[in-house]
């Protein structure tokens, strides 16, 4: 509670100027979107592409293990923040593309993965222990060539990975960020 | 009437060659006349010095300079031919802080991958329908990062959004269940504190605010 009756009187800290460009880009395009037509004929393009996703995949898995094996060899003198960076980068990678290229169950798999990796604030063996789990069923995943959603076998293989999160946060609460979320400003 | 958008020129840097590839053939599928690819931030600079695109859709993790130094660089550089660009981020990362850290650096959207068609269409319609104002301060030059701020009217007033059915966007969806989990967690941790009931009054103190 703000309790000085003055607080909404002081005078703005920072000087700030509030420029509203011309809108050229809508005076180029004009008014009226796109038709449903011409959205599911990219839609289409998008779910028939061709693109084999193995190469670029296993690309961002041998960059992940890279990161496991250096993080593991340098535990404790190794600056955390650049540890897990080696590890959620590529998992983000695998996020992202997944999804485009037909294989959902990975970017499901690897949103999980970067949701570990974004909320650990230690990094030590069992942490490592967990990312390797991630990372084997990943390459599972890819070598398996498993697209869509993986099924009943993909939700029992994402209900395991859950569980082992949920114990390890159980199990060590301490290596978890700890602080709320910031709720000041919006996007 | 639809959009002429013949008439533009998009960019897109993307250092995944068949993320690029698929981006363009998004575009060009949409009717956008002009779609340049780069492979990275020092590259998507050049081409936009370049061609002075209208739009820009940019890759978050690129070497050697990454979409928020390229965004930077599009903002500030003397060179620029357009700062006021607008700048669409694609990323896996969808957390809240990275969704922050891409706004302070002068992203106008944020398009989370996977993406698909519609996706990339409604950030589209975004920066063309909903442009934002920019801010100029000592240490921020970019999109105005309070998106309430432009064009509210009483006309254009849509009410308060309070419940889940109000609001389309998954993004602001989960943002806005994040923030109602993170308040009950602060309401549940001073009652425990004070040994309150629900309902009980009680006054909020500095600590309390985060």
């Amino acid at each position: 509670m703000i309790s000085d009756p003055d607080h909404y009187k002081q005078k703005p800290r920072r000087k700030a100027e509030y420029i509203k460009p011309p809108n050229l880009l809508k005076a180029k395009v004009g008014s009226g979107g796109l038709s449903d037509n011409i959205l599911a004929k990219a839609q289409a393009l998008l779910e028939n592409n061709s693109v084999d996703f193995q190469p670029l995949a296993e690309l961002y898995l041998n960059s992940l293990f890279s990161g496991i094996e250096r993080t593991r060899k340098d535990l404790k003198n190794g600056e955390t923040e650049f540890q897990i960076a080696s590890m959620l980068y590529p998992a983000m990678q695998l996020k992202a593309n997944g999804g485009m290229f037909h294989y959902p169950l990975v970017t499901t798999i690897a949103d999980r993965l970067v949701q570990f990796l974004e909320v650990i604030e230690l990094v030590d063996d069992n942490a490592i222990e967990i990312v390797l789990a991630f990372h084997t069923t990943l390459r599972a995943v890819i070598m398996g060539k498993i697209q869509g959603d993986g099924g009943t076998h993909g939700a029992d293989l994402i209900a395991a990975l859950d569980q082992a999160c949920m114990r390890f946060f159980e199990r060590y609460p301490d290596h978890k960020v700890g602080g709320q979320p910031d709720h000041s400003s919006s996007f | 009437m639809a959009y002429e958008l013949h008439k533009i020129s998009v960019l897109v840097v993307e250092d995944n060659q068949p993320m690029l590839d698929i981006t363009k053939s998004l575009l060009l599928t949409f009717g956008i006349g002009h779609v340049v690819g780069a492979q990275n931030g020092e590259q998507g600079y050049d081409r936009f010095c370049e061609y002075n695109n209208d739009i820009i859709i940019a890759d978050w993790m690129m070497k050697p300079m990454d979409g928020i130094s390229f965004t930077r660089l599009v903002r500030n550089d003397p060179k620029s031919p357009n700062p006021y660009v607008p700048i669409i981020l694609m990323t896996g990362f969808s957390e809240r802080r990275r969704v922050i850290q891409a706004r302070d650096a002068g992203v106008t959207e944020f398009l989370v991958k996977p993406f698909n068609a519609k996706d990339l269409y409604r950030r589209l319609v975004q920066v063309i329908e909903r442009p934002r104002q920019f801010v100029r301060a000592p240490d921020f030059f970019g999109p105005d990062r309070r998106r309430k701020s432009v064009g509210k009217t009483i006309a254009n007033y849509e009410g308060p959004f309070r419940r889940d059915a109000d609001m389309k966007n998954p993004e602001i969806l989960k943002m806005m269940r994040q923030q109602q989990m993170a308040a009950h967690d602060t309401l549940d941790r001073i009652r425990k504190r004070e040994g309150l009931n629900k309902g009980d009054k009680f006054d909020l103190s500095p600590q309390d605010d985060r």
